[in-house]
């Protein structure tokens, strides 16, 4: 017989249909080289893991109404990895990937997603615009983070707002990707304003 | 070892086990796409599985491992215990939509459950404070 080669390194005594935890997700975004996989690192209790996804892009600059947009499918590699709160709930970190050049369709990866984390470089501002758009277009709670690398922030923050154009009620906050306490500083401040707008929802 | 018994060579082990001159190795990146025949997930109407579903064997597909092949068996090989749709393609190597629709394929058989999760029950009040309490519980 050959032995089939193991992708995870658990004990195999078989207990089938186990009760799988409710799973909750948060999409990290924010432009290439940001520290999206860092953040996810600093505090999955996995190591990040990569799958190839597809999402559609939007080709930007079409104005000719009398056709449809010009759409095609791109193969991504997402990040992601995970954080056990308690046998019964599951918390999914995924890393979506961005550009400035082309609207993307994250709908696949995002779908059901309670809130985002926008991660800034100050230094290239522009790669994060396509990730603040797309959380204000679907209406997903979400925090601007700017990645302070080697503990320093470029620009201050009222100028990063402005630059950004970030609404008023949109948290803007300095985080550490490479640090865990900071990590979770910031998913808990995506997790607040999700918390605050299900208990507005609830209340009306 | 008796003299004249003819020594194997390394190579020819792998053809002696499984009696076939199939190379062993990683399989083209094509093939798992024409294992779904091209079908995506959700059969193109429903919205294709969230990445967060979670797949877990049934006792019927673990029966049944020794008669499944290549993806199929390594899918419900790797569901012993409940695992993401995203986590299964990254552990296999797959694309994630081929795990999908594999997946899918799977669980109409028999052989696999598939949890999707309800957006209601998890956007729900107390569900994100037991995620906001869990996650302050992370130390620095």
């Amino acid at each position: 017989m050959v032995s089939v080669p193991s992708p995870t390194d658990r004990a195999h005594s078989a207990t089938p249909a186990e009760r799988p935890p409710l799973p909750v997700k948060l999409v990290i975004a924010g432009g290439f080289g940001v520290g999206k996989t860092t953040a996810v690192g600093s505090i999955s209790e996995i190591r990040p893991l990569t799958t190839e996804a597809e999402i559609t892009e939007v080709a930007a600059g079409v104005d000719d109404l009398t056709h449809t947009p010009a759409k095609t499918t791109t193969t991504v590699a997402m990040d992601f990895g995970c954080i056990t709160i308690d046998p019964t709930l599951k918390l999914y970190l995924f890393g979506t990937p961005g550009q400035e050049r082309f609207g993307f369709m994250w709908d696949d990866l995002v779908e059901g997603a309670l809130g985002g984390l926008v991660i800034v470089d100050t230094r290239r501002l522009d790669d994060c615009y396509a990730a603040v758009d797309y959380f204000e277009y679907k209406d997903i709670p979400f925090v601007v983070a700017v990645n302070a690398f080697d503990g320093k922030v470029a620009h201050p923050l009222d100028e990063v707002r402005w630059a950004l154009d970030i609404a008023a009620h949109v948290p803007l906050i300095v985080f550490d990707a490479r640090k865990t306490g900071s990590v979770r500083d910031a998913l808990l401040a995506v997790l607040e304003l999700a918390l605050s707008r299900a208990e507005a929802a609830t209340a009306t | 070892m008796a003299v004249g018994e003819p020594v194997p060579r390394p190579h020819e082990a792998a053809e002696d086990v499984s009696g076939s001159p199939e190379p062993v190795g990683r399989a083209p990146a094509i093939r798992p796409f024409l294992l779904t025949a091209g079908r995506v997930s959700g059969g193109g109407n429903a919205p294709p599985m969230p990445l967060e579903t979670q797949i877990v064997s049934t006792s019927a597909g673990l029966s049944a491992l020794n008669s499944l092949t290549f993806e199929h068996r390594d899918i419900v090989a790797a569901c012993r215990w409940p695992e993401s749709v995203a986590e299964l393609a990254a552990r296999l190597r797959q694309h994630l939509n081929v795990t999908r629709v594999l997946a899918e394929d799977l669980c109409a058989a028999g052989y696999l459950e598939i949890f999707v999760p309800n957006a209601r029950a998890t956007q729900d009040v107390s569900v994100l404070r037991r995620i906001i309490d869990g996650l302050r519980a992370v130390p620095d």
